[in-house]
This record gives C-alpha cells, sequence and structure tokens, in this order.
C-alpha cells in the first residue's frame, strides 16, 4: 500500500494581502499558521474558490515562501478558477486542503543546487530556496516569455540573485531558461550539481533531456488536471517512464526525479 | 426534537442514509484525516477487478462550462488479490459498513472477484458496476444489455448471502425493464445512476480534453436524469435504491428521498467538499425539523404526484 505522506489538514485561511505582480499573476499572502508550519517546499495546497460548485474542483497551487504563520500563494489567472480568486480581498477565508504532495527531497551538503523555473513554476522553487541552508550556494534562474508576464517581482529577484531569461530577449539573458541552464552548467562544470525545476511540460522535457545528457540529477514538480488532491479519484495521472502505468501527481509527486517521468507531449496532460 | 436519521436495507441497519459514491472516496483510508465517517451510513470502495488495472489516458479529468466534470479514470485498481493483502485489513477502522464495488468484463469475472472476497468477514456487500462508460469491453457494453444484467446479478446471487445492488447506467430510456430484471435475478438494491457518457473540446487547438476522448459526466447538472431514473425505477420494483447523480446538498438528497430513495451517494462532491457529509446532514436535519419530518425513512417515496 502507498503510505500517506502526512496528516492532511482542512484550514480555514485568511488573505492578509493580494497584489498584482503583472500582467496575469498574483501574490496572496494567507494566515493560515497549520499549513504554514507544516509545509515544504514542492507540496501544495488545494483551495476551493468560492461556496458554489462553478467550478466544480478546487485548484491545486503549489505553495510558496512561508514565514512564521503565513504563506504566500503566486498564480497564473488562467481561467474561472483563478479569476475568482485573484478578486479575494484582504480579510476573506479561503478553504484549505494540504500541505498535499511529497516534497522536494533538499541537496546534500555537497551539492550545488540549481533551480529552475519557467514562469509560475517559480512558486515552489521560491519555498525550496528558503529551505537550501543559507550557507549553501544556490543558482537561481527564472525564464519568461517577455517582461510583462514576470513572476517574481524585482526587489524579490534581487534579494535572491535570481537570473532572468526571455524567450523574446525583453530583459535578461535571450533564449529559454533551459538554454540558460546549459550555459550555466557549462561554466560551472557538471560535478556535484543538481536540478530542481517546475515550469510548463516543453520545458521541463528540454530540462530533463539535458540533465540527462550531462548526468545531472534533476527533480521536477510536475502540474496536471487533478480531482480530489488525495489520492482516492486517480485523475491525476502522469505515464511511468519505464511504461508499467502511472503515477499519480497528488500522491506520488508532484515532484519526481525528472528520468521516471514520461513527459513526452503525447503522454502529458 | 432529534430526527431519525437510520435507514435499512435488506437485514443491515445504515446510521445514516449517505453513502460514499463508488471511484470518488478510493478504498475508503485516503479522506480519513479530513472526512466525518460518523455521518456515513456505508462507503462503497472504487471498483475492483479480477486483474489490476492501470486505467486511461491522461488528462482524465476535465470540468463542464456549467458546474459539471468529466471523468475517464478507466477503473484503475489494484485488482482483488492486492486488495485483499493491503486494504481490507483497513476495512473495519473506517467504523462504517463497506460496501465493495465490483467490476468485469464478463459474467465470470465478477464472480471471481466476489468468490475471493467472500472470506474479508468486514464487507457488508458488494455494488455491481456495469455501467461505467470509459471501458472498451464490459461497463457500460455489459449493462446495455438487459440479459447480461440478469445473468451478472444471478450468478453472484448464487455465491453470496450478501447484499447486492446492481449500478445501472442512465442511458437506458426505459429504466424499468433492466431494473426488473435485476431485482427478479436476485438484487437487494439498485444503484441509479452511473455516470452519462460525455465529452469536451478544446476549440483552439482542436482537441479533446480528455486522453480517452469520452468520459462519464457527473456532478450537479446530471441530477435531474438521475431523478427520473430513480422515480421511475421506485414506480416499478420493490427494492432499497441507492440515488446517484449530481448531489451537492441536503435539499438534493430530500428530493432524491422523496422520488424514492432510501440510499444516497456522494460522489463528486467530494472532491470540492470533502466536508460534505456533515454539512448534508444537517441540512436534512433542518429540512426534517422544519417539516415535522420524525424520521428521515418517513421521506422515501412521499412525493406528492
Amino acid at each position: 500500500m502507498a503510505k500517506k505522506n502526512n496528516m492532511v489538514i482542512a484550514e480555514k485561511g485568511v488573505v492578509e494581502q493580494i497584489l498584482k505582480i503583472s500582467d496575469d499573476i498574483w501574490d496572496m499572502t494567507i494566515y493560515a499558521p497549520r499549513i504554514a508550519e507544516l509545509c515544504r517546499a514542492g507540496q501544495f495546497v488545494h483551495v476551493r474558490v468560492n461556496d458554489s460548485f462553478a467550478p466544480f474542483l478546487r485548484r491545486p497551487l503549489s505553495i510558496g515562501p512561508t514565514w512564521g504563520e503565513y504563506f504566500r500563494l503566486i498564480f497564473l489567472v488562467k481561467g474561472t478558477g483563478t479569476k475568482i480568486l485573484a478578486q479575494k480581498e484582504t480579510g476573506n477565508e479561503i478553504d484549505l486542503i494540504g500541505p498535499l504532495g511529497k516534497p522536494f527531497q533538499l541537496p546534500e551538503p555537497d551539492q550545488s543546487p540549481i533551480l529552475v523555473a519557467g514562469g509560475i513554476g517559480a512558486v515552489p522553487l521560491l519555498l525550496l530556496d528558503d529551505q537550501i541552508p543559507s550557507q549553501q550556494n544556490r543558482d537561481f534562474l527564472l525564464g519568461i516569455r517577455s517582461e510583462k508576464n514576470i513572476t517574481v517581482d524585482e526587489i524579490e529577484m534581487e534579494r535572491r540573485g535570481i537570473t532572468v531569461s526571455s524567450d523574446d530577449g525583453s530583459i535578461g539573458f535571450h533564449g529559454t531558461v533551459v538554454e540558460l541552464l546549459e550555459k550555466r552548467l557549462e561554466e560551472k562544470g557538471e560535478k556535484n550539481q543538481v536540478v530542481y525545476g517546475c515550469g510548463p511540460g516543453p520545458m521541463l522535457q528540454a530540462l530533463k533531456n539535458l540533465c540527462l545528457a550531462k548526468s545531472v540529477p534533476a527533480f521536477i514538480s510536475l502540474e496536471v488536471p487533478m480531482g480530489c488532491g488525495i489520492g482516492a479519484c486517480q485523475s491525476c495521472a502522469v505515464p511511468k517512464a519505464d511504461g508499467s502505468g502511472y503515477y499519480l501527481v497528488c500522491q506520488d509527486g508532484p515532484v519526481f526525479e525528472s528520468t521516471v517521468v514520461d513527459l513526452n507531449p503525447e503522454s502529458l496532460p | 426534537m432529534s430526527v431519525g436519521t437510520k435507514v435499512s436495507i435488506k437485514n443491515l441497519v445504515l446510521r445514516t442514509p449517505l453513502l460514499t459514491g463508488s471511484g470518488t472516496f478510493g478504498y475508503g483510508d485516503e479522506f480519513a484525516d479530513i472526512v466525518d465517517y460518523d455521518k456515513l451510513g456505508g462507503i462503497i470502495t472504487k471498483s475492483i477487478s479480477l486483474e489490476p488495472r492501470s486505467g486511461n489516458p491522461p488528462p482524465r479529468i476535465c470540468e463542464t462550462e456549467i458546474g459539471g466534470l468529466i471523468n475517464s479514470i478507466g477503473l484503475a485498481n489494484v485488482g482483488v488479490d492486492d486488495f485483499l493483502k493491503d486494504k481490507s485489513s483497513l476495512l473495519p477502522l473506517h467504523k462504517t459498513e463497506v460496501f465493495v464495488s465490483v467490476v468485469g468484463d464478463c459474467v465470470e469475472d465478477y464472480v471471481g472477484v466476489i468468490s475471493k472476497l467472500q472470506v474479508i468477514k468486514d464487507i457488508a456487500g458488494y455494488e455491481l458496476n456495469i455501467s461505467c462508460p470509459n471501458v472498451l469491453k464490459g461497463g457500460l457494453s455489459l449493462g446495455g444489455d438487459k440479459e447480461a444484467v440478469a445473468a451478472i446479478t444471478r450468478e453472484v446471487r448464487a455465491i453470496t448471502k450478501r447484499i447486492i445492488s446492481v449500478k445501472l447506467t442512465p442511458h437506458y430510456s426505459l429504466i424499468e425493464p433492466v431494473a426488473e430484471a435485476a431485482v427478479n435475478s436476485g438484487a437487494d438494491a439498485l444503484t441509479l445512476t452511473n455516470t452519462l457518457m460525455g465529452m469536451m473540446i478544446d476549440a483552439e487547438k482542436r482537441k479533446p480534453l480528455l486522453g480517452n476522448i469520452t468520459g462519464g459526466y457527473s456532478g450537479p447538472p446530471l441530477k435531474p436524469v438521475a431523478l427520473a431514473k430513480v422515480y421511475r425505477a421506485a414506480q416499478a420494483v420493490d427494492v432499497p435504491i441507492w440515488a446517484s447523480g449530481g448531489i451537492v446538498s441536503g435539499i438534493d438528497c430530500i428530493e432524491f428521498m422523496l422520488a424514492g430513495a432510501c440510499g444516497l451517494q456522494l460522489g463528486s462532491v467530494l472532491f470540492a467538499d470533502p466536508f460534505a457529509p456533515n454539512r448534508i446532514m444537517s441540512e436534512m436535519e433542518e429540512y426534517c425539523e422544519r417539516h415535522g419530518v420524525e424520521k428521515m425513512a418517513d421521506l422515501i417515496g412521499a412525493l406528492e404526484v
């Protein structure tokens, strides 16, 4: 039997602050002491955006940076659910289940981690950045389409030493974040590196291929359509790389060692 | 006033009419941290097959614009042998009645699974899933055939004295003949209904939203369809009916009881609101108090027409 990861908590959070970072990207700080205390980088909360049943399902959202009894959700307004979420105001209650899923495994002390984010995929990596011991060197790369789609504000990028790439060259390195990663690996050598990635499917596939070619271990966090979020409904399947069936993203992931999952566009949700 | 919540089925008394719909509550243990099992008269497991099934290609779930959802899980399950080995010892921990949903491609599959499950003493009964729209063989194709429904029910009846509920598809234009066939072959109850076959398309990408292209449509939009099946079947047969189809509130449950249901299965609602059993029981009790109903069972079939 698959072992349950952790205690699952149902908590009514309270919106402390909500800010618009850029086109379609919102940064919400939530007071939810029990989840904030227990969560680890890579885990998610399953958010019910309102009391009606339209939209019907909860939204699985990666947990961003935490401090004390608070955590941040940074999200892209993509459809009905996230649109409703973006309209929340300070003081509004928010129905949460979490922390769910398996977290990132922190790097070994002799490893040099490289965090590679694609767009909104930065969120769990911001928390990971905080959870990696401060004396340990790390690189944090963020790829976005264009300056106007920035997912982390400038002050935070500066503070964390994030290197940016953009598809259109409007900010930072002109190219994809995986091209930036390749450059970085060439500069630093591949020894003792470990890569942590989160972002869109094609980016993760490119990241997986690069890390395979360079023999660098990589952990990736996946996002797929999800039902219950706790392993009961089996909606969030992702194919195993060896073709022997499926993993459940909510329970076996969302973090996977990159070689165990099949990321081909034809296989991925 | 304290409202009586018990309902009975055959020789078994359930402490409330609420049950969990197969496929939405896993093997019964996944929700243990957050769902109040005290409010559940029973749980119905994921459908168990003779061999393990890995399920359909993703994506397996999508929402519809009007508050429903479509799934095509493909009956992914560990198979009866692993269920016996890994899951069956957990059943008594749930402290509620456990009904195991069973699926197969042919009569022999159903008999095979149930003969293995008979050794576990903590199972109150079986729900025969002969109506899933997501599998190529069996499932809906078996359920669509009245003779197959009768044959599966008869053969299973021959090997167990436990409660058997037969879960039927909503696709019949007339539910009565197949309901009668199941009951005449030994069904103790009927579950009405399974999901409706549906699909969603992403016009921009010219692609279906589900890996299996079509799936099973559930959620609130299904309620009127299920209500009609429950009502029509309740007129035709004299066994308890478990309603399943779009229940999200206590009033939905009351409507199904008035139409003739004795049990109420909470399905997709549990994904959005795992606390639904508590909320729904309070809403039902509130209705009963407001209408001077002493026992919920008095509402069964009490529709005034």
